[in-house]
């Protein structure tokens, strides 16, 4: 309990302090674009947590990521410009309507016997461009002419839009990570991640199998729909092409894989590392190779690290904090790069190589350093394994 | 009459071409327990190339058949080498297909951008002729795929049931350290079976681009009919598969022709979760591989 109230207080800590930072920016005359770059990154971060909910704790693989959020975007657009509902109360609409949809494919795949992970995992490749086909084909979604949503009305008090949509992106982030976390804390949680280890046992032993699923994979469509519905704002004009795209699903798996499946914080360190190098790839310019350059990273990633960078930055804090802050002190120093954010990315990028030093090289190199002798293999292998299972 | 006899029957040779592209991801995910999400930029890269052999050297789109396939048949058995080498399991295979996948994908759109693609008619007599019998009007492209579907299942088919490698591969698929302790090398046959799915694809790829415009986005638009015509025709069963092909054909081309081109994916997926939900073994199970 201790640890719970130690995490939540942290929690309302990272509120209160992201809260004020509209005012901080406009107090020191930042460019509002960080701003935007923040609320950017708080979107991502909750999106690949909420996928985490499901893949990263059940196991089951899942690239529904972009439909769900693809019916988030256009439950709201549809309320909000076609029958005009104030944006507040379309909102929860696209939550929910994602996570029925979520249920509803469930009811279909988690009831099979044999090869449900594998059918899962294609069943939610395809649901995206039914869904894509479906609006295009009907007038009363899309009809193929897209939906306006720039000059959308907000509550008043939330202030300008680029203010009031860093606020809305930073409660519902914050949320679905709270979320995750009290999941993860849970016995929702141990049950998942016994249906992970091993589903029939799990099933053997008592956890109620196909109901936990179904509340995860509910979870994951239903953050994942409330941002994306928050999103169809961001977007301004909404087009089958823009919200239906392998994009969404392609990011939350890389962030997760790189930051860790098996942590609610993987997902989160995952999320703002690839959200702060993509967007630099995107501003210098490499647009086209950014896309070749996450899909081999994705590949790499896969291979060299399983247990995620999230549980070896905590592994190795000091490490961690001694190359993030020099990095950045350097890069500062030198002034390579005019922009804060260029200089944070030089930091993570500096500190993700550090992390992909393997397990067992990096006992090596501690045992040498503390030169307390400890010869490394046997000892090494039993690390590694506990690593991965924790 | 003429106009259902027509759908049906270019149902039914669309069917063929969508069981080429299923059998080699069906092949490799029964027998070798990998889901190749690279598959379907396999296909459209083989498009695209047999397009550019075309426009830049004059070659008969079919005769580039001699230069795409043992190409891919060699990206297959390479690719099957690396995951031996790097040790994956499904879920594994998954994200590391995907990304080769994204890499593909935006390399073919960085090589020959976004535009529609289309052989010229004078170097591609195939696309216009047909071949016309009792009415019904048999275009010679989607004949040709047809037929090359039929023998590569009906071969594949026999190959699985009546040879010593395809006793091999049925082994590897059902238990791979039994088949090692029995004298079969697994990782060899998964390597052959490998460039063989692959080779299909290749295939596939070039009665895509003899039958059609060709452009980056098509890869992801066959997510959904491919995958339906797998579990419909069952992991690893080519027979299976060649009939789940026919039947999503004529259901998709039938769909299309009444309520519109966009409506074929929606009757695609509805296939699909009722064959989920009725027949999640395949609709041939007997003589599945896996």
């Amino acid at each position: 309990m201790n640890r719970r109230r130690r995490t939540l207080l942290g929690f309302a800590a990272v509120a209160v302090i992201l809260g004020f930072f509209p005012a901080v920016q406009e107090a020191l005359d930042l460019p509002t674009f960080y701003v935007i770059f923040l609320f950017t990154t708080l979107f991502w971060v909750a999106q690949a947590s909420s996928w985490n909910i499901l893949t990263g704790f059940a196991g089951y693989f899942s690239f529904g990521q972009g439909a769900w959020y693809g019916i988030g975007v256009y439950a709201v657009s549809v309320l909000v410009g076609k029958h005009g509902w104030p944006f507040m109360a379309a909102l929860p609409m696209a939550g929910l309507l994602a996570g029925v949809a979520g249920l509803l494919l469930g009811m279909v795949v988690f009831r099979l016997r044999r090869l449900s992970g594998e059918i899962f995992a294609l069943t939610t490749l395809a649901i995206a461009f039914v869904l894509a086909a479906l609006a295009r084909l009907l007038p009363a979604i899309d009809g193929g002419t897209g939906i306006f949503m720039t000059g959308t009305p907000l509550p008043e008090f939330l202030g300008d839009f680029t203010t009031a949509m860093y606020l809305l992106t930073l409660v519902f982030s914050l949320l679905t990570v709270m979320a995750a976390y009290l999941i993860q804390d849970s016995r929702l949680g141990w049950g998942l991640f016994a249906i992970r280890d091993d589903e029939q046992v799990a099933d053997g032993l008592g956890v109620p199998v196909f109901r936990y699923k179904m509340t995860a994979l509910g979870a994951n469509a239903f953050f994942a729909g409330l941002m994306g519905g928050l999103w169809s704002l961001r977007l301004g004009f909404v087009t089958v092409d823009d919200v239906f795209n392998i994009r969404v699903p392609l990011f939350v798996i890389l962030m997760s894989v790189l930051g860790g499946m098996r942590h609610w914080m993987g997902p989160v360190v995952g999320a703002v590392i690839i959200t702060t190098i993509s967007d630099r790839l995107n501003s210098a310019g490499l647009a086209d190779v950014s896309q070749i350059i996450i899909g081999a990273l994705l590949v790499i990633l896969a291979l060299a690290v399983r247990e995620g960078v999230y549980l070896r930055m905590r592994d190795r804090w000091v490490t961690t904090a001694a190359v993030f802050f020099g990095a950045l002190a350097l890069v500062t120093l030198f002034d390579i790069n005019g922009s804060l954010i260029s200089d944070f990315a030089y930091a993570m990028v500096a500190t993700t190589l550090a992390m992909l030093v393997p397990s067992g090289v990096w006992e090596r190199m501690r045992a040498n350093r503390g030169g307390t002798g400890g010869d490394g293999p046997p000892e090494t292998l039993a690390d590694d394994l506990t690593e991965a299972n924790t | 009459m003429d106009l259902i006899s027509q759908g049906v029957v270019s149902g039914v040779l669309f069917g063929g071409l969508y069981a080429l592209m299923s059998l080699g991801l069906s092949l490799s995910w029964g027998a070798l327990k990998i889901i190749n999400l690279a598959h379907f930029s396999f296909i459209l890269l083989s498009a695209y190339i047999v397009y550019q052999l075309s426009v830049s050297y004059q070659i008969d789109p079919l005769l580039a058949m001699v230069v795409v396939v043992p190409i891919f048949f060699v990206i297959g058995a390479l690719m099957q080498m690396f995951f031996h080498a790097v040790d994956v399991d499904e879920f594994k295979s998954l994200i590391i297909t995907f990304g080769i996948f994204i890499i593909l994908q935006s390399l073919i759109q960085t090589v020959w951008s976004a535009d529609f693609r289309r052989i010229g008619i004078e170097l591609n007599p195939y696309a216009t002729q047909s071949i016309s019998f009792g009415g019904v009007a048999f275009p010679v492209s989607q004949l040709i795929a047809f037929v090359a579907a039929v023998l590569i299942a009906v071969g594949m088919s026999l190959l699985l049931s009546r040879t010593y490698f395809g006793k091999a591969v049925r082994a590897v698929a059902q238990d791979r350290s039994m088949a090692r302790a029995y004298g079969v090398d697994p990782r060899r046959v998964a390597v052959i079976l490998s460039g063989l799915a692959t080779s299909f694809s290749a295939l596939a790829g070039l009665f895509v681009a003899v039958g059609q415009s060709i452009f980056p986005g098509l890869a992801v638009g066959w997510f959904g009919i491919v995958f339906s015509v797998v579990i419909l025709g069952g992991l690893g069963n080519t027979l299976g598969t060649l009939t789940a092909g026919v039947v999503v054909g004529v259901a998709a081309n039938t769909a299309s022709v009444t309520w519109g081109p966009l409506s074929a994916p929606l009757v695609t997926f509805l296939i699909l979760i009722a064959a989920l939900l009725f027949r999640p073994e395949g609709l041939l199970t007997r003589r599945s591989v896996a």
